[in-house]
């Protein structure tokens, strides 16, 4: 009984540095955390509205989650939306970051997050399959081409990007 | 001195953690698809060795022997964190190549094994000299894997192409080819060890 509540007290005590300890680098590099999320987050959007100069991003009423993003140019004149669209891949869910202007064209595309089997479905995240939205309609995309061997993958960039586009479509019809 | 310097190399060679104790061989598998992941992954789990051998060195005598185990993960684990939150903060990029096996640093043997098996029976120095050496060892071990499966997987080393026209065998940047890799490493440097004896 009393090895017991000494290994307890041990125990505690180790449990008590660790956590002031972890306390404190948490501190540290919690605003950075922040910070680096946000630069990569405006980074990102930039890359797929290269035009725009400014983003505002959208909230849900009922949750507060960003929805998509309006893109305004350096004269404040709205040029176009970026949204974050996903879709089940081969075995992950690909999340895409687009930009469509207001005549349903695409800026860019980029894939954001995946774990598709590589050589293959993470080929979508490359230049050369990317690429290929530039300046599509975004309703329909038929000028995408699926990657050799990853079908699967293609296709979940495409049809969820098409699916969201459609979404935000009506979103900013209703908004209006 | 020449202790501590022989703490350091047996790490690296004679007790090296992949080829040798093949210890830790899950990250190994996972992480190994390009050098700079190779890289980044050795370089934290070398921090979270060195900091957890040399603390678990200097408590060694406060804790007691029955209550070691949880005493060693909590110690793991609060390195293991600060890991994870510095690389969140200064390179977000590496961060993300590695994912899921940084906190999953915590239950790589390597590090329990060495707190078990060495840290807790030896003094400050000689701990920091093995921890150093078994963290240099695997890193290197991980560059090897990683730059034979970056090159025949992608045809490429840290992202640069080598041979023009080379087609890429797309096993090797899947888990199987790890696999095939490790296990020709391993038998590799059993033959020269068995040369030399």
């Amino acid at each position: 009984m009393k090895d017991m509540a000494r290994y307890g007290f041990i125990l505690a005590v180790i449990c008590v540095a660790a956590a002031g300890l972890l306390a404190a680098v948490n501190a540290l590099t919690g605003p950075k955390i922040i910070a680096a999320a946000q630069a990569e987050e405006q980074a990102a959007l930039k890359e797929v509205m290269p035009l725009a100069g400014k983003f505002m991003p959208v909230k849900s009423p009922a949750d507060n989650t960003t929805l998509y993003y309006k893109a305004f140019d350096n004269q404040d004149k709205l040029i176009g939306f970026v949204f974050k669209a996903s879709g089940k891949g081969y075995s992950s869910v690909i999340e895409t970051l687009a930009g469509v202007f207001l005549d349903d064209k695409i800026s860019a595309i980029k894939v954001i997050s995946l774990n598709e089997t590589p050589g293959l479905g993470m080929r979508v995240a490359e230049n050369k399959f990317t690429g290929q939205f530039n300046q599509q309609d975004s309703l329909n995309l038929s000028g995408v081409e699926a990657i050799t061997g990853a079908t699967i993958s293609s296709r979940a960039v495409i049809d969820s990007v098409i699916k969201k586009a459609q979404e935000i479509k009506e979103m900013v019809k209703n908004d209006k | 001195m020449k202790d501590l310097v022989k703490e350091f190399t047996k790490g690296i060679i004679k007790e090296n953690p992949t080829f040798v104790l093949a210890l830790g061989l899950c990250p190994t598998l996972a992480v190994s698809v390009s050098v700079i992941n190779g890289i980044g992954m050795g370089a934290a789990a070398t921090f979270v060795l060195l900091g957890s051998s040399v603390i678990i060195s200097l408590v060694r005598n406060f804790i007691p022997g029955k209550i070691r185990i949880p005493c060693f993960i909590v110690i793991i684990a609060t390195f293991v964190t600060i890991t994870e939150l510095c690389l969140k903060a200064y390179s977000p990029v590496l961060n993300r190549a590695l994912g899921i096996y940084v906190p999953l640093i915590v239950v790589n043997c390597i590090v329990l094994g060495r707190a078990e098996a060495f840290a807790c029976k030896n003094n400050l120095w000689r701990s920091f000299f093995d921890g150093l050496g078994m963290g240099v060892g695997f890193t290197l071990a991980l560059i090897l894997i990683s730059a034979i499966r970056e090159f025949l997987g992608s045809g490429q080393i840290l992202g640069r192409t080598l041979i023009k026209g080379f087609e890429p065998v797309f096993v090797f940047g899947m888990p199987s080819g790890a696999l095939l890799v490790i296990g020709l490493l391993l038998g590799f440097f059993n033959l020269l060890k068995n040369r030399r004896s």
